[in-house]
């Protein structure tokens, strides 16, 4: 049924489309990294991938691995001579684009491969609303940069996070830094520029109205 | 954060008048933060709305405080340890959880449970359904001032739960499925308790349909607010009742039958406007339909086992690990291994209580994922609360946000 769609893409853009496979009935083609906002405009107008169900980003640094369980390198038990001896993969990250059509029931997993030194892909948020925030998940949570995004930042995690947490050498125990208290400018009003300007730390003040300049307040 | 958008219309009133010059009174936009930690924002959600007089400029959501680490706690468990995780996703209908990311694994094993298996999960996932429905309404009644609905609903979630804990031995940390089948059968005479709640338990969705549907407050409050057509709900991603609301018809369980759905005689309730009262609407209807589904699934329950032989992939029954070498070898293998799932990857997708529920899931041929992926149906339906909200009276937010039924606990994984 799938396979209908597949030759459709290949024919459109015969440039494009790398390979093509079907598994567990599962249908699925990796395109090229550069052609991917044409692909997904074609098959949102042209085929009714109306749906863009999710996006899953993958890192295949240890897939390779036997007798290591799937997260083994970021497991507590990896020593630093495995973390530093990590194996190199290339392509590392996988970006699996599931679409979805409601009229022809059809579902097709669009696959983009990126290498490490390289984990930047355009943007899909111009084709389907939704991609924004799984384009901001798989930003904060894998690292992979997506151009032209309309406000690329992170989801999930807090601003201060350092590192990507589901790449596979990112250890599960590992510990983040402390984040410096915040500055309230304006307590009434709750975080941002306010009238107040620069207040006290939030510790060292109560939390009311003499930590605001009166005359600004209206 | 203040913004003036006073001056350039000033010119434009005439002076002479007070009135008018009353009406152009200077004013300028106030942000205010909702949540994290407000009655009203279902678990913890920071919305940072900006507001021209009491209507909603700007609305910037803010989640994450819910944050586990899911995924990535997954991918350091076997592959049965991530069925715990899979309860906490959605903690009011977890069965449905369990079921959806279980039939991810059986693709991927080119396994399939065994007959009475699948009705008893049918079963019980509808019945989650209804429990996921019912708090939607019931809180929903409750933030616009309808106490009464909400202890209706709570006293109807009550009795399904305890089918549930009968069931299962938890009433929302489940944990029942198991790759092949499920951990246990139901106890004796669970089907005819079943049979004996679902009349007082549409009798009180009847009860909450009277108090709400046709009430002028409720219609006030609920008719045009939020609407989205349904192109524009599925560019957002939106899937389950909230979609239907808007008048497309996608249920994975007509337009994908798993288990026995395909054996079930049920409709897909359709909303017209996509309001939200249409979203109200669609659930309270299916309610219904799941209580029509729970009633055929119980009289076709077949005899037999809930768990398939193949110990490779199913637990092997207790009886076996205490008698026999075999049985000792596959349940030690099991629990210090793992179950070896074949190294490939597969999406499963179900129809969880607000949407598709999608599980990708990755094995590199080991005892433990290599990746799994949730597709939390209320995620990509949260991001668009901005495009329902913005535009509407600060008062309208409270019954937009509670038809959405946002979940803490799948959205931020």
């Amino acid at each position: 049924m799938a396979q209908a769609l597949i030759d459709l893409v290949r024919g459109k853009f015969p440039d494009a489309v790398l390979s093509s496979a079907s598994e567990k009935g599962d249908e699925s083609i990796a395109v090229r990294r550069e052609a991917l906002v044409d692909v997904c405009r074609f098959l949102k107008d042209e085929a009714e991938m109306k749906l863009m169900s999710d996006l899953c980003p993958v890192d295949m640094l240890t897939f390779g691995q036997e007798m290591t369980g799937g997260g083994s390198l970021a497991s507590q038990e990896a020593t630093p001579y495995a973390l530093e001896r990590k194996p190199q993969v290339e392509p590392r990250y996988r970006l699996l684009y599931n679409l979805y059509s409601v009229t022809k029931k059809q579902r097709l997993r669009l696959v983009i491969e990126l290498r490490s030194d390289d984990a930047k892909v355009p943007s899909v948020t111009s084709v389907w609303r939704t991609a924004d925030w799984w384009e901001r998940y798989a930003y904060d949570l894998m690292g992979i940069e997506f151009t032209g995004h309309p406000d690329l930042r992170r989801i999930l995690l807090y601003p201060e996070f350092v590192g990507h947490p589901l790449r596979k050498d990112y250890p599960v125990q590992k510990r983040q830094p402390l984040v410096p208290e915040h500055d309230f400018p304006d307590l009434i009003r709750g975080p941002g520029p306010g009238p107040g300007g620069a207040g006290l730390p939030m510790s060292q003040t109560h939390v009311g109205r003499q930590n605001v300049d009166p005359t600004t307040y209206d | 954060m203040t913004e003036s958008r006073v001056d350039s219309r000033q010119s434009t009133v005439d002076s002479q008048d007070p009135f008018a010059r009353e009406a152009e009174l200077p004013h300028s936009l106030v942000t205010i933060n909702l949540g994290p930690s407000h009655p009203a924002m279902h678990g913890v959600v920071r919305l940072t709305v900006t507001l021209d007089g009491e209507t909603i400029a700007r609305a910037v959501p803010e989640i994450g405080f819910l944050h586990r680490g899911f995924e990535k706690s997954s991918e350091n468990s076997t592959w049965h340890q991530v069925l715990p995780y899979t309860d906490r996703l959605n903690y009011v209908s977890p069965i449905l959880n369990n079921v959806g990311y279980i039939m991810a694994v059986e693709k991927l094993c080119g396994v399939k449970d065994p007959p009475r298996s699948q009705y008893l999960r049918v079963v019980a996932g509808e019945i989650s359904r209804i429990c996921d429905h019912l708090t939607c309404i019931a809180a929903f009644g409750l933030e616009l001032g309808a106490f009464t609905v909400f202890l209706y609903g709570v006293e109807a979630r009550e009795l399904l739960w305890d089918r549930i804990s009968e069931l299962t031995g938890a009433r929302v940390t489940t944990s029942w499925t198991r790759i092949g089948g499920l951990a246990s059968d139901a106890p004796p005479g669970w089907a005819e308790k079943v049979n004996e709640c679902m009349p007082r338990v549409l009798e009180l969705t009847d009860e909450i349909d009277a108090l709400l549907t046709r009430n002028r407050i409720f219609i006030d409050r609920t008719r045009g607010i939020g609407v989205i057509g349904g192109d524009e709900a599925l560019d957002w991603g939106f899937t389950g009742p909230c979609l239907r609301a808007s008048g497309v018809n996608y249920d994975v369980r007509k337009a994908h039958p798993y288990l026995v759905y395909d054996k079930m005689d049920f409709e897909v309730p359709l909303g017209q406007r996509g309001d939200t009262h249409d979203r109200y609407w669609v659930r309270i209807q299916e309610i219904r339909q799941s209580a029509r589904i729970i009633e055929q699934g119980l009289a076709a329950l077949p005899p037999g086992p809930v768990i398939i032989d193949d110990w490779r992939y199913a637990l092997p029954p207790k009886k076996e690990v205490y008698s026999s070498i075999e049985g000792v070898m596959a349940h030690f293998k099991h629990f210090m291994e793992g179950v070896k799932v074949p190294r490939g990857e597969a999406y499963g997708y179900t129809e969880g209580a607000n949407g598709e529920l999608g599980f990708h899931v990755i094995s590199n041929g080991q005892g433990k994922p290599y990746r799994v992926h949730v597709r939390a149906p209320g995620f990509p339906i949260l991001s668009a609360l901005p495009r329902l909200i913005e535009g509407h009276m600060v008062a309208d937010l409270i019954p937009i946000f509670d038809s959405i039924n946002m979940i803490g606990g799948e959205v931020e994984q």
